[in-house]
C-alpha cells in the first residue's frame, strides 16, 4: 500500500521531463525575485524572440539523439543556410520567400548527407557531423564570398517575414507569435515521436538497433530520416534567428548546437539514444535560454554566467540520475 | 576498408575547409584595373626618391593625421591622398607579397579595409606588390589568430600587416617577427606594450579620441537630463570585449570623458559592471549605490551581435539608464536588436533613450538615417587598409616610417552625405 502511495507523487519526478518544468519554473521564479526589469513584458518578449531559434534546433535534434547519435553540424549550418538565404534576397533580388525555401531546401540536403553517413557508411555521428559542421562554417563563408549578409528589417520591403514571429501593435507593444508556432510544432513532433511510425522506430533504433533491424524493419532509411527532420528543423531555425540578430556573421554559430543538445539532454533525451520526449526538450531548451537572459539581469558578468549555466545544466541531469540509481538498487520499477 | 578511406577522406575534407572557413585568402590582383595603374605608375616614377620620403616623414608625421582627414574627402588618384604623408611618392622597389592578419571577417569593416589595400596595390602595381589576407572566424578566436600570425611569420613574407584580437597574445610572435627582421605594421589596434622595435608603425584610430567623441557627442544630448535629474539616471556602454587595445581605448575614452563631463555639471558619477573597465576608469567620484549618474558597462561572453544584444537588453530594460554607446559595429548591432523588442530607443531625448554606435554597416545607417540611434562616430576602415600597404612597402624599401593616428568622425542623419564623411561609410 505505502509504495503505490510514494509512486503517484514521486513517480512525477522520476521522469526528467517533469523535473525539467520544475526548473524551468523555479529559475523563472528566481529571476523575477531578484531583478524588477526581469518582469517587465518586454524582456518576456526579448527572451521568447530569442529563443525560437534554440528551440527549434533542440525539436531536431532530439531525433538524432534518440537513435542514439548526434547532429553537430546543426549550430553552423542553421547560420550557413541563413546566410545563403539572405544573400539571394539581398543580392540576387529573390523574394525573401524564396530565401526561406532555399534555407529549408538546404538544411534538408545536409540533413540528408548526415542521415547517409551515419546510416549507410557507419560513420559515428559524431565524426561524420563534426565534419558536415565544418564544411557548412566554411560553405556558408565561400558562398556569401565571406560577406556579412543583412535580411531585410521589418520597415524595408520584404520585411513580412518578421511578423511571423512578432506582431507590433498601434500602441508598440509586441505580441510574440513565434511562441504559438513554436509551441504548435512542440505538439506536433512529440505525437510524430510517440504515435507515428517513424517517431517509434526511432526510439526501436535507438534503444536496440540489432533488434530492429531483425524485425524486418527498413533501418536505414528511418535512421536517415532522422537525420533529415534534425536538418530540416536547423533550416527552420534559420528564419528566427534571421529575424533576431540585423546582420548574419558567417564563420558563427560554432557552440550554438551545445546549447540545443544541452536542453534536449536536460530535457530527458538520453544520451545514448533510445529514450527522451520532445515536450521534455523544449522545456531543456527554455532551462538555457532562461539562464542566457536572467543571468545578466542579476547583474553576473559574462564569466560568471558560463560558470552558473554549466553547473545549473550539471544539476538538472544529476537528479534524474540519482534517482534512477535509487530505483535500480531499490527494486523499483524505473518510470 | 571502405570505411576507412572515406574516413580519411572526409578528414582531409575537415582540414581543407577549416582552413577555406578559419579565414579567407584575398589576392590583391583581382582588384587592379589597368588605366589607374598604369596612371599611377608613372606618377609614382617621377615623384621623389627614397632621401626625400624619409625626409618628409619626419617633417610630416604631426601633418599626417590632417592631411588624412582633408584627403578622406577626395577620392581621387594616389598623389592626393598620399600628398603632406609620409607615403608620399612611395613605390616598390622590388617585388614584394605581403601577409595581412585581420581581427575576422565578421563584419564589413574588414571587407572596407581590405577595399583600401586593393586600392594601393593597383597604384603600386599588382606585379610589384601583392598581399593574402587571413582572420579568424571571430573576434574571440585569439587562439586562431596567434596560429595565423606564426604561419604568416613562418612564411617569411617581405612584411606583416595585423590587427590584433588580443594585445597580450601577440607580444611573442612579434617578437619573434623582429628576431626574424620582418617588418610588422599595425592596423586597426595598436598593442599596448609591445616589445620594443617590434613593431614599424601603427596606423589606427586615435581610439582614446574616439570615444571621447561619442561622451561629448552623448553629453550634449543629455546634458538636460542630466543636470534636471531628481533620481539616480543610468548611461550604458557594450564593448565587444576588455582585451582588444582600440576597443578598450575607445570604451575608457568614452567613461573617462563622460566622467570629466558629469563631474564638471556638478553631479556624481560612479562606473559599475565588468571589472576590467570600472577598475581602470579615472576619476569616478561616486558610489554605484547613490551617484546621481551611473555608467554602466556590458562585456559579452564572446564577440557577437546576439550576446552584445542580451548584454544590451539588459541594461535597457532599465527604467533610469537614458543613454547607450556601443563601441564597434557588432556591439552597436547589438543594440539595435535588442531595440527591435524593447522600443526605447529615439534621436530625441525627450522621447526616448539615446544610442550612440560606431562604425558603419547598412545597419547602423539605416537606424540613424531613420532616427532610432542618434549617430555614430566612424572610422577610415579604408584609409587605414590603404596607408597600411604603403606603410608595408616603405618599410620592406628599407625606410623607417612613423605611427600614422588617424581620426574618427561623428556622422548622423544631418551629414552622413558630406563628402567628407560618406567615402567612410561602408556597407
Amino acid at each position: 500500500m505505502e509504495k503505490t502511495k510514494k509512486k503517484s507523487v514521486l513517480s512525477l519526478f522520476s521522469n526528467q521531463k517533469y523535473i525539467v518544468i520544475l526548473v524551468v519554473i523555479l529559475l523563472a521564479a528566481i529571476f523575477m525575485i531578484a531583478s524588477a526589469d526581469f518582469r517587465k513584458y518586454t524582456t518576456f518578449v526579448t527572451l521568447l524572440d530569442m529563443s525560437y531559434y534554440y528551440v527549434l534546433m533542440g525539436i531536431g535534434v532530439a531525433f538524432p539523439l534518440i537513435t542514439g547519435g548526434v547532429d553537430l553540424s546543426i549550430g553552423t549550418g542553421m547560420v550557413c543556410y541563413a546566410l545563403v538565404g539572405g544573400y539571394l534576397v539581398r543580392n540576387a533580388g529573390v523574394p525573401v520567400i524564396v530565401g526561406i525555401l532555399v534555407a529549408l531546401l538546404f538544411g534538408i540536403g545536409i540533413g540528408a548527407l548526415n542521415g547517409v553517413l551515419v546510416a549507410v557508411m557507419d560513420l559515428p555521428a559524431f565524426l561524420a557531423t563534426l565534419c558536415t559542421c565544418m564544411i557548412t562554417r566554411g560553405l556558408g563563408s565561400l558562398l556569401t564570398f565571406k560577406s556579412t549578409v543583412p535580411w531585410p528589417t521589418d520597415k524595408q520591403p520584404g520585411g513580412w517575414f518578421h511578423t511571423i514571429f512578432k506582431i507590433t501593435l498601434a500602441n508598440n507593444t509586441k505580441i510574440p507569435l513565434g511562441f504559438l508556432w513554436v509551441i504548435i510544432l512542440t505538439i506536433i513532433m512529440a505525437f510524430v515521436l510517440k504515435h507515428t511510425k517513424f517517431g517509434r522506430y526511432v526510439i526501436a533504433i535507438g534503444s536496440n538497433k540489432e533488434a530492429t533491424i531483425l524485425s524486418g524493419i527498413n533501418v536505414k532509411f528511418f535512421h536517415i530520416m532522422a537525420y533529415v527532420v534534425c536538418g530540416l528543423f536547423a533550416g527552420l531555425a534559420a528564419i528566427p534567428y534571421a529575424s533576431a540578430i540585423p546582420t548574419i556573421q558567417p564563420g558563427t554559430g560554432a557552440g550554438v548546437e551545445l546549447d540545443a543538445i544541452g536542453g534536449a539532454i536536460v530535457g530527458g533525451v538520453s544520451a545514448t539514444g533510445g529514450s527522451g520526449s520532445i515536450e521534455g526538450t523544449f522545456f531543456g531548451v527554455y532551462v538555457i535560454c532562461l539562464l542566457k537572459v536572467g543571468l545578466p539581469f542579476i547583474g553576473l558578468q559574462a564569466n560568471w554566467q558560463q560558470v552558473i549555466t554549466g553547473a545549473i545544466l550539471i544539476g538538472t541531469v544529476m537528479i534524474d540520475i540519482v534517482k534512477k540509481r535509487r530505483a535500480v538498487a531499490t527494486g523499483q520499477a524505473v518510470a | 576498408m571502405k570505411k576507412k578511406i572515406l574516413a580519411m577522406v572526409l578528414s582531409a575534407a575537415m582540414a581543407a575547409t577549416m582552413l577555406a572557413g578559419c579565414g579567407g585568402s584575398s589576392t590583391a590582383s583581382t582588384a587592379a584595373s589597368t588605366a589607374a595603374s598604369k596612371a599611377a605608375s608613372t606618377a609614382a616614377s617621377t615623384a621623389a626618391s627614397t632621401a626625400a620620403s624619409t625626409a618628409a616623414s619626419k617633417a610630416a608625421s604631426t601633418a599626417a593625421s590632417t592631411a588624412a582627414s582633408t584627403a578622406a574627402s577626395t577620392s581621387g588618384s594616389s598623389s592626393d591622398l598620399l600628398k603632406g604623408t609620409e607615403f608620399e611618392g612611395v613605390t616598390a622597389k622590388g617585388t614584394y607579397t605581403f601577409n595581412v592578419v585581420v581581427k575576422s571577417f565578421q563584419s564589413t569593416y574588414w571587407q572596407a579595409a581590405l577595399k583600401g589595400m586593393d586600392q594601393a596595390v593597383s597604384e603600386l602595381g599588382s606585379d610589384k606588390v601583392s598581399y593574402t589576407a587571413q582572420g579568424p572566424n571571430s573576434e574571440s578566436d585569439i587562439a586562431d589568430q596567434v596560429n595565423m600570425l606564426n604561419s604568416a611569420i613562418s612564411a617569411k613574407p617581405n612584411g606583416i600587416a595585423l590587427a590584433a584580437c588580443d594585445a597580450e597574445s601577440v607580444k611573442d610572435s612579434l617578437s619573434q617577427a623582429m628576431a626574424a627582421k620582418l617588418p610588422v605594421v599595425l592596423f586597426d589596434t595598436g598593442v599596448a606594450g609591445a616589445p620594443d622595435g617590434s613593431v614599424a608603425a601603427t596606423i589606427a584610430t586615435d581610439n582614446s579620441k574616439a570615444g571621447q567623441l561619442a561622451a561629448d557627442k552623448m553629453h550634449e544630448i543629455l546634458k538636460d537630463k542630466i543636470t534636471s535629474a531628481t533620481a539616480q539616471v543610468r548611461i550604458g556602454e557594450i564593448n565587444q570585449d576588455a582585451t582588444a587595445t582600440n576597443i578598450q581605448q575607445r570604451g575608457l575614452g568614452f567613461i573617462n570623458e563622460m566622467i570629466k563631463l558629469v563631474i564638471a555639471d556638478g553631479k556624481t558619477v560612479a562606473v559599475a559592471g565588468n571589472e576590467y573597465y570600472v577598475n581602470a576608469a579615472e576619476g569616478a567620484n561616486g558610489k554605484e549605490a547613490d551617484a546621481n549618474v551611473v555608467i554602466e558597462v556590458a562585456v559579452p561572453a564572446q564577440t557577437t551581435v546576439d550576446l552584445c544584444s542580451t548584454e544590451a537588453s539588459k541594461i535597457m530594460s532599465k527604467s533610469d539608464t537614458i543613454g547607450i554607446f556601443g563601441s564597434n559595429q557588432t556591439s552597436a548591432e547589438g543594440v539595435l536588436a535588442a531595440n527591435s523588442n524593447l522600443s526605447v530607443l529615439s534621436s530625441d531625448a525627450t522621447k526616448g533613450m539615446i544610442a550612440i554606435g560606431f562604425d558603419a554597416g547598412s545597419t547602423i545607417k539605416g537606424a540613424i538615417t531613420d532616427g532610432t540611434m542618434a549617430g555614430a562616430v566612424t572610422q577610415s576602415p579604408l584609409l587605414m587598409g590603404y596607408y597600411c600597404i604603403y606603410a608595408l612597402t616603405a618599410c620592406a624599401n628599407g625606410s623607417t616610417i612613423k605611427d600614422m593616428p588617424m581620426d574618427g568622425y561623428w556622422y548622423d542623419s544631418t551629414n552622413m552625405s558630406d563628402p567628407q564623411i560618406s567615402p567612410n561609410l561602408y556597407d
